[in-house]
């Protein structure tokens, strides 16, 4: 240390310190290295895997999605699903259908709590804040257990009403139409029929249509002050497509055969190399496009680019990382492409069929069907048919369990969000004679929503997350459907890796739909 | 990746900002004279017309739910007895009567360790007043009143104990006065806590009832003391006589009131001296020997009183002793020659070396070439880590020694517990000889130890600005953060066996462990990062002034003032994984919750009874998560978190 300080200036920066001492090497070195090791730590373990399963003799690979599962499922758009592929697919429905269903109910229940909190009335502010600390100082677990026993109790038996003469079962409160039993409660069910995917395309010109239709009366509100009723008339011109086109959908019959069929067939024309080449283009070119935009943000006013040893390294790192992208897509692993290939071949040809012409006439097979509940009877117990839209005790149990314990959070959020927003606004609203719900609709509640969303979007994702612990009570999730086919087909790798994807598809749809909305609270706050 | 940046944290952090305006609120108001008892309803309560009605809607619903929850508890149904004689399988599971003592230390070490915390903690305020007592003590008396009023009458039982039913198969009940004056004594418990309140509040001025404070420790501690006498002179309930019950025979009473009472004056005792030491010189000393406690604590019991492990002393004096003296003694000189202030680049040298030869021993043990022993590996890894830090502890000699100190102190112990692990376990109980809600516990205790390095190392990778760390350390913390934990338990339950090396097996309780401790990284990672970011930029410019390098900066500047900014929610995030113990019930460990939910409903004296128990370990969830919230919100107000 001592012979450092004892150099001058011009000395020290005329020689470079050793490459072990200079700061970019070891830092290039150790991230590197990092690198390295992770990957090495990655094949070991894969490697690892590989032999572990053959030594088990465990069977790996993706066949299982095509064959029959051989499983029943409780509850979901089709209970005896005919390949694995399709009984995961009536468990990620199920998991969705929950977690919209929940998102919607806790953001409503959330919001009249955390209002309730800050009530002025002191019973309802107590009651309130002892709801929140019940429900959120006990594990959602717990309080989805004690739903489900507690459902079991409460709920009459399923089929108590039995015809004496013809032994018919029926179950209450409404035969037909709504069973609510401690089986469950069964409720009609809609589903899409034929033609739905057309009458779409009509309901989604006349949503374009309805945007364009509020901006204008939105304008015509700005330019003369009267009331216009934009969102009244959105909500018409939305209704007026859709109740149109609810009969004459089938005029958009031609979609699937002339657009959907003519991609179809070009896919599979496409040969395997071409689309190899494709990615290997496509990994080089973005390197490049990187590397391009990086030395031009580095360029000085006077045009010369002033590079340092660490740029130098990302360059460096860019473009070794897309060749070895590019040999990969070119040498290592050809099957890639054909997947991809094969993969949007299969999508584009699903959506010819769904899209082709819709059959029978438009009234007698609308767009939307619905299906009533029945009982169905095996052996001497009476069950829930499979025709309504059967709501499980599982689903009642993890339901409620969902809703209130985020409920609960969300409660909290509100609560802040409002009381992040100045005394002033409050005071101002007074002062110029709001009444009190108006002053929370226009002036508290939108100012808290910019502060609240961002963490509101985190409990919507915590929520989806949470909808996997209804394996504790056996409501068919992606999880739990996950579960009983790698018991029984051994295929736990491919169901994680499934699971995963699964959960970061919808963790990241949350993501931009809040984003998409904190965005917009942003743009209107300047 | 930037779809996140926004959504991440958040929850915590608005929470506990509204609670802190709150705070701040009450605190700006001054200090007003209580109101009359009907002006305060007519302000709170009647206000205004909507106000009325919305107090009669609620308070009727209140009511109705309240008098559920009575009916519901004291039901001819309810089976309370499958919760007390289940004590013992609800909080250790199988944990072998025999050996229960051990259980009863560690209590006490822990209790020990709170009390002293507690007598010397700084963050205790002024206590509870008088008036707020006495509120407390007025409505549970009243809750209790009017629960009795609320309560349908007992069922009639038949000599022989039967319930007694109606021709519609409803059981026939007492007549409503009767009822009442059957129920003396809770008639004496609500009468004597009114009792109390009133008395309080007629005898005192409002002034002096809202001036006159009683400590909170010393109020809790009052409290306990009730509770653990009601252990010798009220009858809490037999254990069964069957053998499916932890320990047939003895009442709860018989064994746990001797301990409990211990225990109370273990507490008592260590949190007087507690307030006897923070007053003397040494306190500061001894406050960090008590934090260092803390953290030993849970391995201690856990690995050594827990588990009762049988040394080979043969074993011990041929080889563990030695390569522990050896590593003192050879890495004490090591460390002692490289804090040398004039060494220059050979200390660096010699560190790397030292880190090659580790890495080489880990590596080639990994790949089953090469078996050196474990606590070797670990000692060179750690040697390696120290030596490469060793020259920023340079100094004169008395620095240098402290450094070899310090070092020796840690190979003790990490000797000792890496050598009591590997030990086989004594204590005679299947499989894993936790079980029940002390599963729970030390799962939730070393997720948090574990986690929270990986967590630290985590965020500085994701603020760093070296890119493949970056990306590295950001990838990892999505990807958890966008899954589930049920799936990573899984993962870890199910699946993990296969990854490893043949040969190489991992317990299912450690590897429940492991899944935990990886899945809480990546969230304490973003509680922390939320913490380095508000380390203020001239903070960074100022170390760099002093010529800091990066890694005393990170250690001695940014990384102490970001983790007291997280303090607050890394409580939360402990909340939170205390909570999430609850899963363990799905992966098959028999946590308290499974004990509740499959155990006790299992038992052939029981069968099928689910509800009492699961509201026992909803309580107990309840008290766990809500005393620590309750402690977090302090913890705020006494680091002064958010004032700006």
């Amino acid at each position: 240390m001592s012979d450092t300080t004892e150099r001058t200036l011009v000395e020290t920066a005329a020689t470079r310190p050793p490459f072990y001492r200079d700061a970019i090497v070891v830092k290039w070195l150790a991230q590197i290295l990092t690198l390295a090791v992770v990957l090495f730590a990655a094949i070991f373990l894969a490697r690892e895997a590989g032999d572990g399963l053959r030594a088990k003799s465990i069977q790996t690979g993706y066949g299982f999605l095509d064959v029959d599962p051989d499983i029943a499922l409780g509850e979901g758009i089709d209970t005896d699903p005919a390949t694995g592929g399709r009984a995961l697919w009536v468990g990620m429905v199920n998991t969705i259908r929950m977690a919209i269903a929940g998102i919607f109910l806790a953001t409503i229940l959330g919001t009249m709590i955390g209002i309730g909190r800050l009530s002025s009335n002191w019973l309802v502010a107590k009651l309130a804040s002892a709801f929140i600390e019940y429900m959120r100082n006990i594990p959602l677990l717990v309080h989805i257990i004690l739903f489900f026993v507690t459902i079991a109790t409460v709920f009459p038996g399923f089929g108590g009403d039995v015809d004496s003469v013809t032994g018919e079962v029926t179950q209450g409160p409404i035969p037909g139409v709504l069973h609510i039993s401690n089986k469950g409660i069964s409720i009609p069910r809609l589903h899409i029929d034929d033609g739905f995917y057309q009458w779409m395309i009509i309901v989604v010109v006349g949503l374009i249509t309805a945007r364009w239709v509020a901006r204008k009366r939105h304008e015509v509100q700005d330019q003369t002050g009267a009331e216009s009723y934009p969102v009244f008339s959105a909500i018409g011109v939305v209704l007026t497509f859709a109740l149109v086109g609810w009969f004459i959908h089938p005029i958009f019959g031609w979609v699937g055969d002339a657009i959907f069929a003519p991609i179809r067939d070009l896919l599979d024309g496409t040969p395997e190399a071409l689309v190899q080449g494709l990615l290997a283009i496509a990994a080089v070119a973005i390197a490049a496009w990187w590397i391009w935009r990086f030395f031009d943000a580095r360029r000085t006013p006077g045009g010369s680019a002033k590079l340092t040893d660490d740029d130098w390294f990302r360059v460096i790192f860019a473009a070794v990382i897309a060749t070895g992208a590019g040999f990969v897509f070119l040498v290592l692993w050809p099957g890639l492409s054909s997947w991809l290939i094969n993969s949007g071949s299969d999508f584009f040809d699903v959506l010819a069929n769904k899209f082709g012409d819709g059959r029978g006439s438009v009234i007698d097979d609308p767009p939307i069907n619905v299906s009533m509940p029945d009982v169905e009877k095996r052996g001497n117990f009476a069950n829930m048919g499979p025709s309504g839209l059967n709501l499980t005790q599982g689903f009642a149990a993890v339901f409620f369990g969902i809703v209130l314990y985020t409920a609960a959070f969300i409660a909290e959020i509100v609560r802040g969000g409002i009381l992040a927003v100045p005394k002033g606004q409050t005071e101002a609203a007074q002062a110029i004679g709001l009444r009190r719900s108006t002053m929370m609709r226009r002036i508290i509640l939108p100012q808290a929503s910019r502060v609240s969303l961002p963490p509101l979007g985190n409990q919507y994702l915590n929520l989806t997350k949470n909808t996997s612990l209804a394996i504790a009570v056996g409501y068919t999730d992606v999880v739990q459907v996950g579960q009983t086919i790698f018991n029984q087909t051994g295929r736990s790798l491919e169901v994680f890796i499934i699971w995963m994807l699964f959960y970061l598809a919808c963790s990241l749809t949350i993501s931009v739909v809040v984003n998409f909305f904190n965005i917009r609270l942003k743009i209107v706050e300047r | 990746m930037s779809e996140f940046e926004h959504l991440s944290g958040g929850t915590a952090e608005i929470i506990a900002q509204a609670d802190q305006r709150e705070a701040e609120e009450r605190a700006s108001r001054p200090d007003e004279p209580s109101l009359p008892p009907f002006e305060w309803l007519k302000v709170n309560l009647f206000s205004s017309v909507l106000n009325t009605v919305l107090t009669i809607v609620f308070g009727l619903l209140g009511l109705y739910v309240y008098r559920s929850l009575l009916n519901w508890a004291f039901s001819y149904e309810r089976d309370w007895d499958a919760v007390r004689v289940n004590m013992r399988a609800l909080f250790t599971f199988t944990y072998p009567s025999s050996q229960y003592i051990r259980i009863w230390v560690t209590l006490a070490i822990v209790l020990a360790l709170a009390g002293v915390s507690l007598g010397m903690s700084r963050m205790i305020g002024q206590g509870l007043s008088l008036k707020r007592i006495s509120i407390w003590a007025m409505a549970w008396g009243g809750a209790v009143i009017a629960g009795i009023l609320l309560t349908q009458p007992h069922a009639q039982r038949t000599a022989t104990g039967e319930v007694m039913l109606d021709d519609r198969f409803q059981p026939m009940r007492e007549s409503y006065g009767t009822a009442l004056a059957d129920r003396g004594w809770w008639w004496f418990i609500g009468l004597v806590l009114l009792g109390v309140g009133l008395a309080i509040w007629w005898s005192l001025g409002d002034l002096r009832r809202r001036t006159t404070f009683v400590g909170a420790v010393p109020f809790t501690l009052g409290m306990l003391a009730f509770l653990v006498s009601t252990l010798w002179w009220f009858k809490w309930g037999n254990y069964g006589e069957q053998g499916d019950i932890i320990e047939p025979g003895r009442t709860v009473n018989d064994s746990a009131k001797l301990p409990w009472t211990v225990l109370w004056f273990v507490l008592t005792g260590a949190y007087l001296l507690g307030r006897r030491i923070a007053t003397t010189a040494r306190s500061g000393t001894v406050r960090g020997l008590v934090n260092f406690s803390w953290l030993l604590t849970p391995f201690v019991t856990f690995w050594v009183i827990l588990r009762d492990p049988a040394l080979d002393w043969d074993h011990v004096w041929s080889t563990d002793l030695p390569m522990a003296l050896a590593f003192i003694v050879g890495g004490g000189a090591i460390l002692y020659l490289l804090t040398k202030p004039d060494l220059g680049e050979i200390g660096r040298v010699i560190g790397v070396v030292i880190l090659g030869v580790a890495a080489l021993t880990w590596v080639s043990a990994f790949l089953g070439t090469y078996a050196m022993l474990q606590k070797a590996r670990i000692s060179f890894l750690l040697l390696a880590l120290v030596a490469l830090a060793a020259h920023n502890f340079a100094g004169e000699r008395k620095q240098r020694l402290r450094l070899v100190l310090a070092w020796t102190v840690l190979m003790v112990i990490v000797h000792y517990m890496v050598t009591m692990m590997n030990t086989p376990s004594t204590v005679d109980a299947p499989d894993e000889f936790v079980g029940g809600f002390l599963v729970t516990v030390y799962i939730a205790t070393f997720t948090m130890i574990f986690s929270f390095p990986l967590g630290i190392l985590l965020a500085l990778g994701r603020t760093s600005t070296l890119p493949i760390f970056r990306v590295l350390s950001t990838i990892y913390i999505e990807v958890v953060r966008g899954v589930p934990l049920i799936t990573i338990l899984f993962f870890f339950s199910t699946f993990l066996n296969i990854f490893l090396p043949v040969g190489m097996e991992i317990e299912k309780l450690a590897a429940a462990g492991l899944g935990f401790s990886l899945f809480a990284a990546a969230y304490l990672a973003e509680n922390i990062r939320g913490g380095l970011q508000s380390v203020r930029r001239g903070q960074f410019e100022a170390s760099d002034a002093l010529g800091l390098t990066t890694v005393q900066r990170t250690g001695f500047i940014v990384l102490p003032q970001a983790l007291r900014v997280s303090i607050p929610v890394l409580v939360g995030a402990t909340i939170s994984t205390f909570k999430e113990t609850s899963l363990l019930a799905i992966i098959g460990i028999i946590d308290f919750l499974r004990v509740a939910n499959s155990v006790i409903p299992g038992q052939t004296q029981f069968l099928g009874v689910k509800m009492e128990g699961l509201l026992f370990v909803c309580m107990i969830y309840w008290i766990g998560a809500y005393s620590m919230s309750k402690f977090s919100q302090r913890l705020e107000k006494h680091l002064g978190v958010g004032e700006h």
